[in-house]
């Protein structure tokens, strides 16, 4: 019950921050749905992919490693089995900077991105997608619709 | 009478109306000469990292044990080493930067200083928290805090003089670079290579901490302290003047405002010429094809007047870095003979693979030569031009954007990094810790937003291919003729900064956290020690009531401890044979220690 109430709590935070999403987000964590296509483990949804290139472009593998198994930065294949949506994307948004995490609300990629940085790593940490470079899904008529991009 | 003759020093400069800089310069030159102390990072404004002490020798060194150890109570990369003044050691910690006086009689902390600095600055600090050491002058202490905050404190209290802000965190501005007295001034510089900082080099007067002058690595003539007339550079075989706006035209549009050439090295002196000598670092971003022409003046050597700063020379190493080849490693002063000809040179070893000598005082260009033979981006550097010879297959501009440029040797951090190589005057040769790693390369596009990384390249790191496995070398250098004159594999590379000494000895760290001493002249291992954690430290000797210390500060992390893991392949491609930097773990943990080292009194020889 109390973990319901941070969540809602983070997830406001996360609205207020991004404006936008909260639709997708709730339709990802309670129907048990994945937040990503693949096929074959290295080709995604233009969501997941735009996700793979928020996280290229953030250069998060310079402390997370480049296989997301943690380097200075704790391994987000572990960290994405314990935090919920909400909670990954407010430490993206908002940081730690006490440990080393920086915010990223004001870099556009990121913010536009968050729905599919979150498909991505989660998909990472689910071990559907490989690790390495991504490409989009060629037909996209079956993929997610992409994200509005605020 | 000697004394006499001090006492004059500062009366005469005056009649002659000389520099007031004379006096700062001959307290640290007088420091420095005398071998029981180690005064500044590098031992002398040369840069040498060379002891004259010899009580350990090749013949002793196998009996050198431990003598005393003090924990700086921090985990992360320790870089540097401590400075040793009379009495007293100084050490300092990687961030938050701590810094320790140590009575070297009892080993008691004469006093502690600790900076309060915004936690929001460790995301900013590109390859770990980082700091390579502390500078002494005029009885001061002088720190460069992360936070880019400039610091003096007094030597004897460690309460502080002055305090000045050197650069702005929240635009990706940090330091990791240790200060650097010449003179009658301070000089820093600037990191943030991977954030779209504009790099620059700054002066401030040791007594007020006031700035002095200030020079860009890019941009307009001016802010650059660059005279289009009278600063010259390597141009078809001769030296020629730099002309107007030569950094301006290398660039599209503003991109010089954001376009690297970070200054986090080591900076070297010439008393005679009165110049400064330093490299600066890559442009921003890592994806050359978003930052067409040469990139002025990113990945330079210069030379500059300490006292007005202005550049007498520059010599771009690497125009329009694809590969994050950083010029910032150190430039080493040395006389040596070439054709002949006895020559005041500079000796660098760039992170591009190729060790460059140079005329210091007039900037023209000696020798390039591979100091690594698995070197493959360029073929060579043209002597006539001054300017490597890219190969296609290796060049990430040509390959493009969103493709994987693959088998680039060296890898981004270069045949060497900031790990600081030794000279002896003795042997006439350079000591040089190296990488043997090659890399794939991917460029992509990015935007800039201020404080946010500026990166745009993914890579991979692995081995150096059909070599001996390792990830790292350790040479002897002949720099008049360009050539290797022995080579020690090393299982990963060689991330300690080295120190010779008049005892024929060459001491260097390793990852693994061995502490070794070999042979001047074969390189033959003679002595190794395990110390707590992984060795990226520059090891270091003073003399302490007739005994010889040799002292090194482990504790791994910085790029080659924790970042360079980030790019291996192995687990991702199932390449499996790069077990690499991963092994690393089943040697060594973090934890910030300095181990000093003395021969037993029974094995000194009667030396005391």
């Amino acid at each position: 019950m109390r973990r319901k109430q941070w969540a809602a709590a983070a997830a406001a935070a996360a609205l207020l921050l991004t404006g936008h999403v909260l639709v997708q987000q709730s339709q990802a964590q309670s129907g048990g749905e994945k937040p990503y296509k693949v096929v074959d483990g290295n080709k995604v949804d233009p969501e997941t992919y735009n996700g793979f290139r928020a996280w290229r472009a953030a250069a998060c593998e310079r402390c997370h490693g480049a296989n997301q198994a943690g380097l200075v930065g704790p391994s987000l294949l572990e960290a994405l089995k314990r935090l919920s949506k909400d909670e990954v994307e407010q430490v993206v948004l908002e940081g730690r900077p006490e440990r080393g995490m920086p915010p990223h609300k004001n870099m556009k990629t990121v913010v536009e991105n968050i729905d599919g940085l979150y498909a991505y790593l989660k998909g990472r940490s689910d071990g559907a997608i490989k690790p390495g470079r991504l490409e989009p899904i060629k037909d996209s008529s079956s993929a997610a619709s992409p994200s509005g991009g605020g | 009478m000697r004394n006499k003759l001090m006492q004059c020093v500062p009366v005469v400069a005056l009649a002659l109306g000389l520099p007031a800089i004379a006096t700062a310069n001959q307290e640290l030159a007088r420091l420095s000469k005398d071998p029981k102390n180690w005064v500044m990072q590098a031992g002398n404004f040369e840069n040498w990292r060379y002891s004259e002490l010899k009580q350990i020798n090749k013949d002793n060194v196998k009996n050198l044990r431990v003598d005393w150890t003090f924990s700086t109570g921090v985990l992360r990369g320790h870089e540097g080493g401590p400075l040793v003044i009379g009495d007293t050691l100084y050490i300092h910690s990687p961030f938050p930067n701590k810094v320790f006086a140590i009575d070297l009689d009892t080993k008691q902390i004469k006093w502690k200083y600790e900076p309060k600095q915004d936690p929001s600055v460790i995301p900013v600090m590109c390859c770990d928290t980082v700091n390579r050491g502390l500078a002494y002058a005029d009885g001061k202490i002088f720190l460069q805090q992360a936070d880019t905050h400039l610091v003096a404190l007094d030597a004897k209290t460690g309460k502080e003089i002055w305090k000045v802000k050197n650069g702005d965190p929240k635009k990706g501005e940090t330091n990791t670079n240790a200060p650097h007295v010449f003179g009658d001034k301070v000089i820093t510089g600037i990191s943030g290579g991977e954030f779209g900082v504009r790099g620059f080099v700054a002066a401030y007067d040791i007594k007020t901490g006031k700035q002095v002058w200030k020079a860009y690595s890019t941009g307009p003539d001016k802010e650059m302290l660059i005279d289009p007339q009278k600063t010259v550079t390597w141009t078809n075989g001769k030296m020629a003047p730099v002309g107007k706006d030569s950094s301006l035209k290398s660039w599209e549009g503003d991109q010089w405002k954001i376009g690297g050439g970070t200054t986090w090295g080591w900076y070297s002196y010439d008393p005679k010429l009165n110049l400064v000598y330093y490299g600066t670092g890559n442009p921003g971003t890592w994806n050359p094809k978003q930052r067409p022409g040469d990139n002025k003046w990113s990945m330079t050597l210069m030379a500059r007047d300490l006292d007005t700063g202005m550049a007498k020379w520059v010599y771009q190493m690497t125009p329009h870095d694809e590969w994050d080849y950083d010029g910032v490693n150190e430039v080493i002063l040395a006389d040596l003979e070439i054709d002949g000809k006895m020559r005041p040179v500079l000796v660098h070893f760039d992170r591009n693979g190729f060790a460059y000598t140079l005329d210091r005082a007039t900037g023209e260009l000696l020798v390039a030569e591979k100091y690594d033979p698995k070197v493959n981006w360029a073929t060579q550097v043209d002597m006539k031009t001054g300017r490597p010879q890219v190969v296609a297959q290796y060049s990430t501009d040509h390959n493009g954007e969103d493709v994987v440029t693959k088998n680039v040797c060296p890898a981004a951090l270069g045949t060497k990094d900031q790990q600081p190589a030794a000279y002896s005057p003795k042997t006439k040769r350079f000591y040089v810790p190296t990488n043997h790693v090659c890399m794939t390369y991917e460029p992509f596009r990015v935007e800039y937003t201020a404080g946010q990384p500026f990166v745009g390249a993914t890579l991979t790191m692995f081995p150096a291919p059909d070599s001996h496995g390792g990830m790292g070398n350790f040479i002897i250098w002949d720099a008049a003729q360009g050539k290797i004159v022995a080579s020690k594999p090393e299982k990963f590379s060689v991330w300690s900064g080295a120190l010779a000494t008049a005892g024929d000895i060459v001491f260097y760290g390793t990852l693994e956290g061995y502490l070794k001493a070999v042979d001047a002249n074969t390189l033959k291992e003679l002595w190794r020690f395990k110390t707590p954690s992984g060795i990226i430290g520059n090891v270091t000797s003073w003399e302490y009531k007739g005994k010889q210390y040799i002292g090194v500060l482990s504790g791994i992390g910085g790029w080659a401890g924790i970042g360079l893991a980030a790019g291996l392949e192995g687990d991702t491609e199932g390449l499996g044979a790069v077990g690499g930097y991963k092994e690393l773990r089943n040697y060594t943990e973090l934890g910030g220690v300095l181990t000093v080292f003395s021969l037993p009194d029974e094995a000194t020889g009667g030396a005391r």
